[in-house]
């Protein structure tokens, strides 16, 4: 039987809690590369089991005029990773030292521009990302990361799009200041970056 | 003027650093937990909607108003999610403690059930074991309801009263004596 749109799962589940298997199904793989990148592959099973059980536990307030529940599982895993936010810098912070140390890519012709990004850049942003208030990381991750619409941003968190609009502006124009602010030391700071893991 | 965005763009943490292909065992094992949690769930709801293998269905001329004066006076309580509003009718169930009624429209149309004050007399009697009967007997009285055998004693173990509701049908509320000695008891230490 073909299943229909997210709204027809979720409305069936209501009478059949185990028809919401097929909502797993959907998205599941998606949530989880989001959880993974926000805060690393150990932590996410456990979200990404949070995250379903909380959806499955509020479907009857889940907005059936909407086809899709992607954004909706989006704004569930999103309050979810708040009670981690310790975790999620933590995160932040590996990975720009992962990715310093890391081997460039295997392609010559971008292995310049890449080693550079992750060398140079991705240090910088990671703290920049970290320092950010929550709401705006928040909208600026789902909207670069996960592609999501300024509207679909808008219904994951619950703020209307015109809140988006404006706390992506913010965290940009913030993250332009962090990243100048400190790309004076970044030198110095990378190379001892650097030295640290070669030891 | 999106330069900053790309450039974020490109430094996703699995962009720059892909992970290995996804552990489909992650997503299984997530999924086989989430149907257990999903199925106890379905358990416990099915539970508390769950119906005595047998219950009395009472009829009365005005349901809301009915349902109204039971929760009131005697302190039954509407198993709210069940309740059915047709055009012609509301049905409800009440609950107290492991007991259930239903309550529905009277009439020729509802399964010829008539309610006794359209009647002129009852044919049956609600036998219903309530926690301190003495204050719900102080609670039937103040919402109105109508005694019709006092509060009292009675030899074979139990302190009792009868009521009559707004329609006429006939209450029977009691607690087991040695029950009111125990919590007397305790209350006294």
């Amino acid at each position: 039987m073909e299943p229909g749109s997210d709204a027809d799962i979720i409305e069936r589940s209501l009478g059949e809690p185990a028809a919401f298997a097929s909502l797993y199904d959907r998205h599941a793989a998606v949530l989880y590369r989001f959880l993974v990148r926000r805060i690393g592959p150990s932590a996410a099973d456990g979200l990404l089991g949070d995250t379903f059980r909380i959806a499955f536990e509020r479907r009857a307030s889940f907005d059936r005029g909407h086809e899709s529940a992607r954004p909706w599982l989006y704004g569930i895993a999103t309050r979810v990773l708040a009670h981690h936010r310790r975790a999620e810098a933590r995160r932040m912070r590996a990975a720009a030292v992962l990715v310093a140390s890391r081997e460039a890519p295997i392609d010559p012709a971008q292995r310049a521009a890449a080693s550079h990004d992750a060398r140079e850049l991705w240090p910088l942003v990671a703290d920049a990302i970290s320092a950010l208030p929550v709401g705006e990381r928040d909208a600026l991750l789902l909207h670069v990361w996960e592609d999501l619409a300024y509207d679909e941003i808008a219904r994951a968190l619950g703020v209307p799009i015109g809140t988006v609009r404006s706390r992506i502006n913010r965290a940009r124009r913030r993250l332009r200041e962090l990243t100048a602010q400190s790309g004076q030391q970044a030198a110095t700071r990378s190379a001892a970056g650097r030295g640290k893991i070669e030891s | 003027m999106s330069d900053d965005l790309d450039r974020l763009r490109r430094l996703r943490p699995d962009r720059l650093q892909p992970h290995d292909p996804m552990d489909p065992k992650v997503l299984m094992d997530e999924k086989e937990r989430l149907m257990s949690a999903i199925e106890q769930s379905a358990a416990s709801v099915h539970a508390a909607t769950r119906m005595p293998s047998i219950y009395p269905r009472l009829a009365y001329r005005d349901v809301l108003r009915a349902l109204d004066f039971l929760t009131r006076a005697f302190g039954l309580r509407e198993r709210r999610e069940a309740r059915l509003e047709h055009p012609d009718g509301v049905l409800a169930w009440l609950e107290i403690g492991d007991g259930v009624v239903m309550i529905g429209q009277s009439g020729a149309a509802h399964h010829e059930l008539y309610s006794p004050a359209e009647l002129g007399r009852t044919t049956g009697m609600v036998m219903v074991s309530v926690h301190d009967i003495d204050a719900h007997h102080g609670r039937a009285v103040a919402a109105g309801a109508r005694v019709v055998m006092p509060l009292e004693d009675m030899f074979w173990g139990d302190r009792r009263y009868e009521a009559l509701d707004l329609d006429g049908h006939r209450w029977h509320f009691s607690e087991r004596l040695a029950d009111i000695e125990r919590r007397r008891g305790k209350s006294a230490e």
